[in-house]
């Protein structure tokens, strides 16, 4: 299927990316607070999930946009050496949530956990914010 | 004891039995007896005394005899006949040279009946007591006897006989001391008093027979009831889905199961309210309020789900709340809400283009939520059987502990899938008018009382012919009383 090429194109790339981006990030901002890192690193891509390669719901976010045909930009928290200060500070953005992972930012706004992002697309406003962003075309 | 009747009645009697007696008497009270009975110039001397000796040694063998020819009755341990009756052939039997004074008196013969068995270091006896019952009687009368022996001597009536008279080895000694009457009245009293006191025992004894069978009875009937319980529990499950399944239910489970029933009681008093707010045509207003409270109706059973799913995610993930038929098309714990747009699609008519186009686009995206969460959850199955299935024995714990983990990533699953479906009833709500969106919560909930009552239906079916076709085809004469001819047709 279409989407799971994609997908599995999408992780390698992400992966690639992510180191991509860390690499110079890390070079250039070590010590920085890592929810303005959060912040940043949301506001430079389209759709940003921030996740955990072994958790499961992450999984279900990620197929989600991948079965919309969004390429989302992915960075596995548990593959990045500041990976826990990020996953406070995603938890102090969510605020008392269960889970720090899977957070989505669709062009550089917080949209939220799984369950924000179901509600979102089932009353249909994820769609416009995608299309806004310039993820998705029709 | 001096006092005690040193004369022959005493000690005659007492004289076959226990060496002690006599040999108190011999030794202990020897000097101040005979110093008394000399003083007082009785006739009583050493050698009669010894001559007593004597003699109910002699008698005491005489009478040791007689267990041999006791009858096999008294294989009882407990011969609810007195022993006197046992004894009296022996009386006659026996010589009583060694009576006292009332030689027909049936007390002094029972003492001394009962004094001639006393004896433990008899040879004598010892060889009459060939079983087990003689032997158990005999010790038992010996016993009886001996603490006679210690009331006569500490007692100073010369017939101390009253004393003596309670031998029947099913009650023990009671020792009224009567004034002195004749001894043939006692004897009478006595008789009357022991014939009470077996009549009593007997009927104790039957009294506690019949309690103790009424306990055993009443303890069967227990576990009897208790299984019928469990089994009607279980059918009740399939009835209905309402009540507890058997015992193995999590008590969450169980408050569960009973908050699920209570909400199916007020989901069909909404139903009925929906119904008459449409037939009687209510003002959009009033009926807004009628379906914004069906609405909040359906996100309180949402909630219970989270609670429920907290504790036993399992019970919800099987379905174990919800009635066979519904358990068919289950998804996550749930209806699967595509399936219920699609149900709904062909009865919402009237629609306006953009109400279509909402619907579609609705159907469309819970779709693909629903694919999605489904990955999610296929990913979890993968993880997990990669746990368990691999891996040394040596770390078992170890992969347990890991396992656990990542099973407790059902419960955010679940919780998705219910935030899915009350999504989507809200959006109905909003894509729809208020007319329409009564119609629509209507029709959704006449669907799964109908789901149920065919829950119902199947499981009352009768099961056991094992011709099957048949059965279906009979059972569906009993439901339609319409169309007989083809369905004789198919019978045959």
């Amino acid at each position: 299927m279409q989407y799971q090429y994609q997908y599995q194109h999408q992780q390698q790339a992400a992966e690639s990316s992510s180191w991509g981006y860390y690499v110079p990030a890390v070079r250039g901002m070590i010590g920085s607070d890592p929810l303005e890192r959060v912040v940043r690193l949301a506001s430079e891509s389209a759709v940003v999930i921030f996740s955990i390669s072994s958790c499961c719901m992450c999984h279900a976010v990620k197929s989600l946009f991948c079965g919309m045909g969004v390429n989302p930009t992915v960075y596995e928290l548990d593959q990045d050496p500041t990976g826990k200060e990020i996953e406070r500070a995603l938890m102090r953005l969510l605020g008392n949530y269960s889970s720090p992972v899977p957070v989505v930012f669709i062009g550089g706004k917080l949209i939220g956990a799984m369950d924000r992002v179901m509600a979102s697309h089932i009353n249909g406003t994820l769609v416009p914010l995608l299309k806004e962003a310039g993820a998705l075309w029709l | 004891m001096a006092s005690h009747g040193v004369g022959e009645t005493g000690l005659s009697d007492s004289g076959p039995s226990n060496h002690h007696l006599p040999y108190a008497a011999i030794h202990g009270i020897n000097t101040p007896s005979t110093s008394f009975f000399n003083q007082e110039g009785s006739s009583f001397d050493f050698g009669e005394l010894e001559e007593a000796v004597l003699q109910g040694v002699k008698i005491r063998s005489d009478e040791a005899k007689a267990p041999l020819f006791r009858p096999a009755a008294t294989l009882e341990m407990f011969p609810p006949w007195p022993i006197r009756f046992q004894q009296t052939p022996r009386v006659g039997s026996s010589k009583s040279g060694g009576e006292s004074s009332d030689s027909g008196s049936a007390v002094n013969t029972l003492s001394s009946k009962a004094e001639a068995q006393l004896d433990p270091e008899s040879p004598i006896s010892k060889k009459a007591s060939s079983s087990d019952h003689q032997s158990f009687d005999q010790k038992h009368l010996q016993l009886q006897q001996h603490q006679q022996q210690i009331e006569m001597a500490s007692d100073t009536s010369r017939t101390g006989g009253p004393s003596e008279l309670n031998t029947s080895p099913a009650k023990p000694p009671q020792e009224k001391r009567k004034g002195s009457t004749s001894e043939k009245q006692l004897d009478a009293k006595t008789l009357r008093r022991l014939a009470q006191n077996r009549e009593a025992a007997r009927k104790s004894r039957l009294r506690k027979k019949a309690y103790v069978q009424q306990l055993e009875s009443s303890r069967i009937k227990l576990t009897q009831l208790e299984q019928d319980l469990q089994r009607a529990r279980q059918q009740g499950l399939f009835l209905g889905g309402c009540g507890g399944a058997g015992g193995n239910m999590s008590s969450g489970a169980a408050i569960f199961d009973m908050e699920y029933a209570r909400w199916l009681e007020d989901d069909h008093r909404h139903m009925s309210e929906l119904r008459t707010g449409l037939q009687a045509h209510l003002s959009d207003g009033d009926l807004r309020v009628i379906v914004d409270r069906y609405i909040s109706h359906y996100d309180e059973i949402f909630r219970l789900k989270g609670v429920a799913a907290k504790s036993d995610v399992f019970h919800l993930i099987t379905g174990m709340w919800s009635t066979p038929a519904e358990r068919c098309f289950l998804w996550m714990g749930g209806f699967r809400p595509s399936e219920l747009i699609k149900m709904l699609t062909s009865q919402l008519d009237p629609l306006t283009q953009q109400q279509l186009m909402g619907i579609y686009s609705l159907q469309h995206s819970s779709q693909q939520a629903e694919e999605a969460l489904s990955q999610g959850l296929e990913q979890l199955q993968q993880s997990l059987i990669d746990t368990i299935a691999t891996g040394p024995v040596i770390d078992g714990m170890q992969q347990m502990a890991v396992a656990l983990g990542k099973l407790a990533n059902l419960e955010g699953f679940v919780r998705q899938a219910d935030n899915l479906r009350q999504q989507t009833l809200h959006q109905l709500r909003r894509i729809l008018t208020v007319r329409q969106a009564a119609r629509c919560f209507l029709v959704i909930g006449e669907y799964y009382g109908r789901l149920r009552a065919l829950s119902s239906l199947w499981a009352s079916l009768p099961r056991e012919s094992l011709m099957g076709e048949e059965n279906t085809c009979q059972a569906t004469t009993d439901l339609q009383m319409v169309q007989p001819p083809q369905n004789h047709f198919s019978n045959i």
